[in-house]
C-alpha cells in the first residue's frame, strides 16, 4: 500500500496520510483527468502490469484501486 | 532515473518556488515552446525539472493540444506573444499520414518521390512561416518510421514502399537543414529505435488519450530535448575530467602493476578499452581532456608510456594533475592552468566517496555517476549529453591540438627573458576578418560561451548575427594564428553604427588568448575604422556579471573617458589620435 499511496502523493500532490480509500476525484481538486492517466501509467510500472480499459472505467476512488490491485494478485500487505 | 510521479511531484514544488528569492542568481532564464500533433502532457513538467536540475530557470508554453498549425499560422496566436528561445515541433507519424496510415495502398500510385517531396514541402513552408517570425531556435523532429506494411514482406520489393517513403521524408528534411542556422532537426526515429518502437507505444494510453509515445518514455524524451536546451542556454561543458585507477583501467597501477591492470581486448580489459576509445573521439570533436588522480605520478605515467592497449596517451591530455593532492584543489588547478570556469567541466571517477567530495565543495562541476560495474561504463558516458554543440565548428575538431600548443608557449615562457621577449618569439599573427558566411556560425558560438573577456555578455544566435549584419552593424571576427599553430577565429567585436556615433555591442576574446594583446587589435581596429569613415564619438559599456572582472577596466586602460548618461556608466573615444596595435604582433586585414 505503501508503494500505491506514494504515487498518488507524488501525482496528486496530497500528504501520503491523508489518503485512504475514499480519497476519490470528487474529493481531491488534484484528481484530473490527466492526473488519472498519469496513475494509471504509473501504477502499471510499478506492479508491472497492465489494466484493462474496463478496469480503469470502473475506479472511483482509491479504494476500487487497491480491489483491481488485488484482484491481480497483488498482496498490499501494510492495508 | 526518477520515475514519471516523482517527475510531476518535483514540477510543482519547482513551480510554487519559482518567484522566491531563495533562488541562486546564477540561474539562466530560457522560455521554451512545445508544439505538437499529440498528447505531450507532462513534458512540460518533467523539462522543467531537468531544466531546474541544469540551473536553468525554464518557462514552458504548452500549446493546446494538436493546434500547431494554427499557432504556427496565426500572426496573434500564444506562440508568438511567447517569443520563444527554442521551439520544439513534434508531429507524429500518424498525424502526418492521417487515414493513409492504416490503408497505405488504398490508392497504390501514393508512394515514392513525388509524395516524399510533397509532404517536404509542406513541412517546409510551415517551418519557414514559423521561423521568419520567430528569431529562436526551432528543433522540428522527424518521423517514427512505422514497424509494419500491409504489403508484408513484399514491401521491399515494391517500386516505391511505404516504409521506404517515410525513411524517403526523414532523409530529405535531415538535407534540406544540414545547414540552417535556425532549424535543427531531432531525430526522433533514432529515438524511437533506441526505446524500442515496441516498447514505445502504449495502445491504451493512445486510445484514451492520444498518447502517441508512452508517458513512461516521456523524462528520455526530455533528456533528448535538453541536448538542444543546454547550449541554447549557453550551458555547454568543455573539458572532461578523469580518474585513472578502476576508470581508465581496471584495478590499481600501484598495487596490481603494469602487466596486472586490466586493459585491451579481454573480457575483463574490454570495458576500460572501449571506454578510452570513445573518449578519445570525444577529445576528436573538441572536448578537453584533463586527468585527476592521486597516485605516484611514476607508476601511472608508466601505463601511458608501456602499456600496449593503452588508447589515450599523455599527449592527449591538455592538464595532467597526478598526485596525493586534495581532489578539489586539482579540479581549481586544472581550471586554472587551461583558463575555463569549473562549471564547464565534468568529473569521471569510479569511487563514489571522491564523487561525493566533489560534488559538495563544487557544485557547478558535473559529476557522473559512473556505475560500479564496469561493462556499463561507455553507456553511462554515452549519455552524457553536455558536450553539445548546435554546431561543430572547425575551431572545435582542432581544440585538442590548440591545447597541445597551449603547452608548448608555456614551455617558450618560461624560456624567455622577459614578456616582450616572448611575444616577439611567437610571431604572432592577427588576421581580422569581417562577418561572412562560413565564419558566422563560430562568432555565434564565442558570443555564446565566452564568459572571463566579454565586456558585455550578450549571447546571439546566428541569425541574430546575419540579421546584425543585414542592418550595417560591423561585426568582425578575428583569428590568430603563431609559430605553434593556428587558434582559429578567438575574438569578435560589434558595433552598432548609428548617426556617426559607433557604439560597441559586443568585444570578446576567446580564454585562451588572454594576455597576448590581441583585445587591442579588436578595438583597434574599431577605432582606426571608425576615425577613417568620420565618425564623431566610439561609445562603450561594461556589463559585469560574475565572471568578467578581468575587464572591468578595459575602457580606461585604452584611453576611453567615463561618462554618465541617464545613470547608466558608458565609456567614450574621442578618436583624436590613430590607435597603435602592440609592435609584436602582425595584423592583417582581409
Amino acid at each position: 500500500m505503501k508503494r500505491v499511496r506514494k504515487i498518488l502523493s507524488d501525482v496528486l500532490s496530497i500528504r501520503e496520510n491523508t489518503i485512504t480509500d475514499k480519497t476519490s476525484p470528487s474529493n481531491t481538486e488534484t484528481w484530473d483527468s490527466f492526473n488519472a492517466l498519469m496513475i494509471v501509467s504509473e501504477l502499471e510500472r510499478e506492479f508491472k502490469i497492465s489494466f484493462t480499459f474496463e478496469e480503469i472505467a470502473e475506479v472511483t476512488c482509491v479504494g476500487d484501486i487497491t480491489k483491481a490491485l488485488e484482484k491481480r494478485g497483488i498482496k498490499l500487505h501494510d492495508k | 532515473m526518477p520515475t514519471l510521479s516523482e517527475y510531476l511531484a518535483r514540477s510543482k514544488k519547482i513551480e510554487r518556488t519559482k518567484h522566491s528569492k531563495h533562488q541562486k542568481g546564477n540561474n539562466k532564464s530560457l522560455k521554451i515552446a512545445l508544439l505538437s500533433s499529440s498528447t505531450i502532457q507532462a513534458l512540460k513538467e518533467v523539462l522543467s525539472v531537468k531544466c531546474h536540475d541544469a540551473f536553468i530557470k525554464a518557462d514552458v508554453y504548452l500549446s493546446g493540444y494538436n493546434q500547431y498549425v494554427q499557432e504556427i499560422l496565426n500572426k496573434k496566436s500564444g506562440i508568438y506573444k511567447f517569443n520563444p528561445d527554442i521551439v520544439f515541433l513534434f508531429i507524429d507519424t500518424i498525424s502526418l499520414l492521417g487515414n493513409a496510415y492504416f490503408r497505405p495502398y488504398k490508392d497504390s500510385s501514393m508512394w515514392g518521390k513525388k509524395w516524399v517531396n510533397d509532404k517536404k514541402e509542406e513541412i517546409i513552408a510551415l517551418l519557414d512561416t514559423l521561423s521568419k517570425k520567430l528569431s529562436g531556435r526551432i528543433v522540428v523532429h522527424n518521423f517514427e518510421v512505422p514497424t509494419f506494411s500491409p504489403l508484408g514482406i513484399a514491401e521491399t520489393r515494391e517500386e516505391s514502399g511505404f516504409i521506404e517513403s517515410i525513411r524517403g521524408l526523414n532523409v530529405a528534411l535531415q538535407d534540406f537543414y544540414k545547414n540552417s542556422q535556425q532549424i535543427f532537426v531531432f531525430d526522433y526515429e533514432l529515438f524511437c529505435s533506441y526505446i524500442g518502437k515496441d516498447r514505445m507505444r502504449d495502445d491504451k494510453m493512445y486510445y484514451i488519450a492520444d498518447y502517441k509515445i508512452n508517458p513512461q518514455y516521456i523524462p528520455a524524451l526530455s533528456e533528448g530535448y535538453m541536448a538542444y536546451i543546454k547550449p541554447t542556454a549557453s550551458i555547454i561543458k568543455k573539458c572532461l575530467v578523469l580518474d585513472l585507477d578502476n576508470t581508465l583501467w581496471g584495478g590499481i597501477i600501484g598495487e596490481d602493476g603494469l602487466a596486472g591492470i586490466k586493459l585491451g581486448p579481454t573480457p575483463e580489459g574490454r570495458p576500460f578499452w572501449e571506454f578510452q576509445n570513445y573518449i578519445l573521439s570525444l577529445r576528436d570533436r573538441g572536448i578537453i581532456l584533463a586527468i585527476n588522480s592521486r597516485n605516484n605520478p611514476r607508476d601511472a605515467l608508466e601505463v601511458f608510456q608501456k602499456h600496449p592497449s593503452m588508447i589515450l596517451k599523455e599527449e592527449h591530455f591538455a592538464s595532467v594533475k597526478i598526485n596525493w593532492n586534495d581532489k578539489v584543489d586539482n579540479m581549481r588547478s586544472i581550471a586554472n592552468e587551461l583558463g575555463i570556469g569549473l562549471s564547464s567541466m565534468v568529473f569521471i571517477d569510479d569511487d563514489p566517496s571522491n564523487r561525493e567530495i566533489i560534488k559538495r565543495s563544487l557544485p557547478e562541476v558535473l559529476v557522473v555517476d559512473l556505475p560500479s560495474d564496469p561493462s556499463l561504463y561507455l553507456k553511462a558516458v554515452k549519455e552524457i549529453n553536455d558536450f553539445n554543440v548546435l554546431q561543430i565548428t572547425r575551431e572545435d575538431l582542432k581544440k585538442g591540438e590548440m591545447y597541445l600548443d597551449q603547452k608548448k608557449r608555456k614551455e617558450l615562457l618560461s624560456s624567455s627573458s622577459t614578456l616582450e621577449d616572448y611575444f616577439k618569439k611567437l610571431e604572432t599573427v592577427v588576421v581580422v576578418q569581417k562577418a561572412n558566411i562560413p565564419n558566422i556560425p563560430r562568432i555565434a558560438q564565442l558570443t555564446q560561451k565566452t564568459n572571463q573577456f566579454n565586456l558585455t555578455t550578450k549571447r546571439y544566435t546566428e541569425k541574430e548575427i546575419s540579421n546584425m549584419v543585414d542592418k550595417g552593424y560591423l561585426v568582425v571576427s578575428v583569428s590568430v594564428k603563431d609559430k605553434f599553430g593556428d587558434n582559429g577565429i578567438v575574438g569578435v567585436v560589434i558595433v552598432e553604427r548609428k548617426n556617426n556615433i559607433w557604439r560597441i555591442d559586443t568585444l570578446l576574446l576567446s580564454c585562451r588568448l588572454i594576455g597576448r594583446g590581441v583585445e587591442k587589435v579588436l578595438l583597434g581596429y574599431v577605432l582606426n575604422l571608425a576615425k577613417k569613415e568620420d565618425a564623431d564619438i566610439v561609445v562603450g559599456v561594461y556589463i559585469p556579471t560574475e565572471k568578467n572582472m578581468m575587464t572591468k577596466d578595459f575602457y580606461k586602460q585604452n584611453n576611453f573617458c567615463e561618462k554618465k548618461v541617464k545613470g547608466e556608466i558608458v565609456w567614450e573615444h574621442n578618436l583624436q589620435d590613430k590607435y597603435v596595435y602592440p609592435d609584436f604582433l602582425t595584423v592583417e586585414e582581409k
